[in-house]
């Protein structure tokens, strides 16, 4: 398994004790990022919970590639992960495809759409782009609800449950809750594992720079819309592998994974966590959905709670959960 | 006579009812160092962007080592061999010294490259480094760039300019905010640069211009009011008029 | 297909495109003058109709609700601005977004709690009922007044930032903020009454449209999106180009509703994205504040 190597630690921080803390974690966070998901449905109080947080910890992460590295907000996230959910859905129910080449297909649509909405939004200045996003997003959304043959409009696409995964010599029973975990677990950390080489190419770099400085980007030589728009389909690609995973968890794809509340939560949950960090998007999504799960035992109106977090996060903790804990281990 | 490296003829720039720049035309020949100055609003700022590729002129061409540069996209400017530093310092806030450096180094390896370790590029790290420490800021590498010193962050801005090894160097106010003794540094560090690049400053402080430049030009409500030696601009009597009574403290 | 049929529908597109000019509207206002984007404007329609339906309720007044649902609402608008909204000047532009974008969320379950989940109908006024021979055919009172009510906001609009002195300082301080503060003007509390103007106008489009939609806490959902769509193709920032814009898809969609009534609202995300392929700071885009 490759090892990411640390950024060079500074001198000027070696007097912190946490330090070597921060760079172990972001050294080996492939690794504990694995563990922790191991571990996850044994922690938490129901495996319904864990499988969710795998799901939209992905999601997270996708968004965060877009939002928290590149520094560009889209509202429109939604259609990758409902787009790919869509297609696996459809590529079963429609073609007959079996799991792995509807998986494909979901991911390569959740792309295509990336690559379109994003050639589209990203030409735009600014503060515009969340939304056109938005906006672009809903077209989608109310595509869909119309091609109700193909989509099952209001009432979801249904009909396409996948029972069993079979590999070469061994195949995993998707109605075991746990083999069915850790079947998503195993696609979520390839996923993550790209996405931490990812952040850590050049590449990487150069959307970092384009969110610090867009214009000095542009200066230094970086070609800033292609590479904004390249950001752009790697986060829908990731958020629609997320939406193919959803679509085999639950077999049933409901038409508000399109809608812009969906792409609402992803921002939620990036933001909670921790936008612009490795462990953020997790973090965020166990949160939320955590929260979800108790604030909902109290009240069906656990939103407005969830929402006024939101908010304080928003006013008082801009760095979210893991990224508030990061910046205080920085001071000595 | 060598050809100039850098040619504007009769360049200008108007923004809807304002006419920032009018008909400027100049040559810029190879291993000087220029000086731009004028009063505030002179269009120096709007010149200087024309120079670095921010803006279209709305009228006039500019030719850099014979090439004519319409139509070039701005990222391409420091691929030809113009960068330039800003009046405003404007660099990556969150990321370390080293890193802003080193990130502006990596725009010369063009590949599309999302997989690599970019700690693995030793020849971009190594150049940052080298850059760093050619303006000072070696033992700063580590240091995140808004918690710099403000002088820190001005020779970083260089920097990031610099280590783009630049044919034609524009330095934008490069001592701005800066007290004498930092400015001393900064005259020293300009002459170093001076000895392989061409290089094009805005500046107001008059003394160090006058004991910097091969050259000045004045610039007044956008349009070139003087263009000469420093003895030449200095006793200019249009110069003096424009200039009386507008001295800051280092001049 | 009659000529009489295509004129009903380009005058129902003029009077649907008014309510669109008027959720549009207060989303321009703010964003040209402020340069934030309101996450909460579907929310604050929906607000407004709600503030509209009891105060109509509480008076037995629809004129009431029309009148004083603004005042209040904006008047809460005023207090976002000024307790949620302030801390964040000087931040990420996304900043503002992200937090208006929460509150419309708790904006609606608020309501839900307050109003109940269900559609609450509210009946048009009985001085509005009715219908009108306009020649080529009947049209709805009631749309007429809309529309009526819609142009004299925007020539209230017009006439308050072109010929008044409050007006001046409005579009110099969009302009050039910093300058505003230096010639002493209280840019915090102009920017205050912008942001409460901004609502006001929205929830009174809340009002206008109740009759018409049903009432319902989602009933701003989609009227966020709308306005995105009429702000992007008429140019942010520009009130003409949002009445253009208005316009524009209000006749889209009901000419479309002539031939494939389920295509309507899609027509609307379509056109935009058509128009942003050619223009992508839309129709009349001009350059954002601070830029």
């Amino acid at each position: 398994m490759t090892i990411t190597k640390a950024p060079t630690l500074p001198a000027a921080m070696a007097g912190d004790r946490f330090a070597p803390i921060l760079a172990g974690l972001s050294r080996w966070r492939v690794p504990l990022s694995l563990l922790a998901l191991c571990v996850l449905p044994w922690v938490l109080p129901s495996q319904a919970l864990a499988v969710n947080v795998l799901i939209y910890g992905l999601v997270a992460v996708g968004y965060n590639l877009l939002f928290g590295y590149t520094g560009l907000l889209s509202f429109g996230h939604a259609t990758f992960f409902g787009a790919g959910a869509y297609t696996t859905g459809m590529a079963i129910s429609h073609f007959g495809a079996n799991w792995f080449v509807a998986m494909v297909a979901g991911v390569f649509i959740a792309g295509l759409l990336a690559l379109v909405m994003g050639a589209l939004a990203i030409r735009t200045r600014g503060i515009y782009f969340a939304m056109v996003t938005l906006a672009l997003s809903q077209l989608v959304y109310y595509t869909a609800l119309q091609a109700s043959s193909w989509t099952g409009g209001e009432n979801g696409l249904r009909g396409f449950t996948v029972s069993q995964l079979d590999f070469p010599g061994f195949s995993v029973n998707l109605l075991d809750p746990v083999e069915k975990y850790y079947a998503i677990m195993v696609v979520v950390a390839l996923a993550l594992w790209f996405v931490s080489r990812i952040l850590n190419s050049p590449f990487g770099a150069v959307i970092e720079a384009i969110r610090e400085n867009e214009t000095r980007a542009r200066a230094c030589g970086y070609n800033v819309e292609r590479t904004k728009l390249v950001a752009f389909v790697l986060s829908g690609l990731l958020c629609g592998l997320a939406g193919t995973l959803s679509a085999m968890h639950l077999a049933i794809v409901p038409l508000d994974s399109l809608h812009y509340h969906t792409s609402g939560l992803m921002v939620m949950m990036t933001l909670l966590g921790g936008a612009g960090t490795f462990f953020g998007p997790f973090v965020g999504a166990l949160a939320f959905l955590s929260m979800e799960d108790v604030f909902s035992l109290w009240t069906s109106h656990w939103q407005i709670i969830v929402g006024s977090i939101f908010i304080i996060f928003v006013l008082y903790l801009p760095r979210g959960i893991w990224g508030t804990l990061m910046a205080l281990g920085r001071r000595p | 006579m060598t050809a100039p490296i850098l040619s504007v003829r009769d360049v200008g720039k108007q923004f809807g009812g304002l006419v920032a720049l009018k008909g400027v035309t100049a040559d810029f020949h190879a291993g000087q160092i220029t000086a731009i100055i004028g009063p505030n609003g002179a269009g120096k700022s709007t010149f200087f962007n024309i120079l670095s590729g921010a803006l279209r002129p709305t009228t006039g061409t500019m030719r850099f080592q014979g090439a004519d540069m319409a139509g070039v996209p701005q990222h391409q400017y420091v691929h030809r061999g113009i960068a330039r530093s800003y009046q405003i310092t404007n660099i990556f806030p969150h990321l370390t010294a080293h890193e802003n450096v080193r990130v502006a180094a990596q725009a010369f390896r063009s590949r599309f490259d999302i997989w690599t370790d970019r700690a693995r590029l030793a020849e971009v790290s190594e150049k940052a480094a080298a850059t760093l420490a050619a303006v000072g800021l070696a033992d700063k590498a580590g240091t995140l760039a808004r918690n710099l010193a403000h002088g820190q962050q001005r020779a970083l801005e260089i920097a990031i300019a610099l280590v783009a090894d630049p044919v034609l160097l524009l330095l934008d106010e490069p001592t701005a905010g800066m007290g004498p003794e930092e400015t001393r540094e900064m005259v020293g560090l300009i002459e170093k640069l001076a000895s392989s690049r061409t290089i094009l400053l805005v500046e107001h402080k008059m003394k160090m211009i006058l004991g910097l430049s091969d050259r000045v030009l004045v610039l007044h409500h956008g349009e070139l009011l003087a263009d000469g030696t420093p003895a030449e601009i200095q006793a200019n009597p249009e110069v003096r008029r424009v200039y009386l009574g507008q001295s800051d403290g280092y001049a | 297909m009659t000529v009489g049929l295509i004129a009903m529908q380009l005058f129902s597109g003029l009077a649907l495109g008014a309510i669109l000019i008027m959720v549009a509207l207060g989303l321009s206002i703010i964003f040209g003058m402020l340069g934030i984007v309101n996450f909460a404007h579907g929310a604050l329609f929906m607000v407004g109709a709600y503030a509209g339906l009891y105060v109509a309720s509480l008076t037995g007044s629809f004129w009431w609700g029309l009148l004083l649902a603004p005042l209040l609402i904006g008047a809460f608008g005023m207090l976002i601005e000024r307790f949620l909204i302030r801390p964040l000047y000087g931040r990420s532009p996304d900043d503002p977004l992200l937090l208006t974008f929460g509150l419309g969320y708790v904006l609606v379950e608020a309501v839900r709690i307050l109003f109940g989940t269900e559609g609450i109908p509210f009946s048009t006024p009985a001085e509005l009922r009715g219908v009108v021979n306009l020649g080529f055919g009947v049209f709805p009172i009631y749309r007429l007044f809309v529309v009526g009510v819609v142009v004299a906001v925007l020539v209230l609009l017009w006439v308050g930032l072109e010929k008044t002195k409050f007006g001046l300082i409005v579009r110099a301080g969009a302009a050039d903020p910093t300058i505003m503060r230096v010639l002493g003007v209280d840019i915090d509390r102009l920017w205050l009454v912008i942001f409460g103007i901004g609502v006001a106008i929205t929830a009174l489009g809340g009002v206008l449209a109740a009759p018409m939609r049903n009432i319902n806490p989602e009933m701003g959902t989609l009227v966020l999106a709308e306005a995105f769509v009429v702000t992007v193709i008429g140019g942010m920032g520009s009130l003409g180009g949002a009445v253009v814009a208005g316009l524009l898809v209000g006749v889209a969609i009901s000419m479309t509703s002539l031939f494939a009534p389920e295509m309507a609202t899609i027509v609307m995300f379509a056109l935009m994205a058509v128009i942003l392929l050619v223009r992508p700071n839309g129709l009349y885009g001009r350059a954002l504040p601070g830029q």
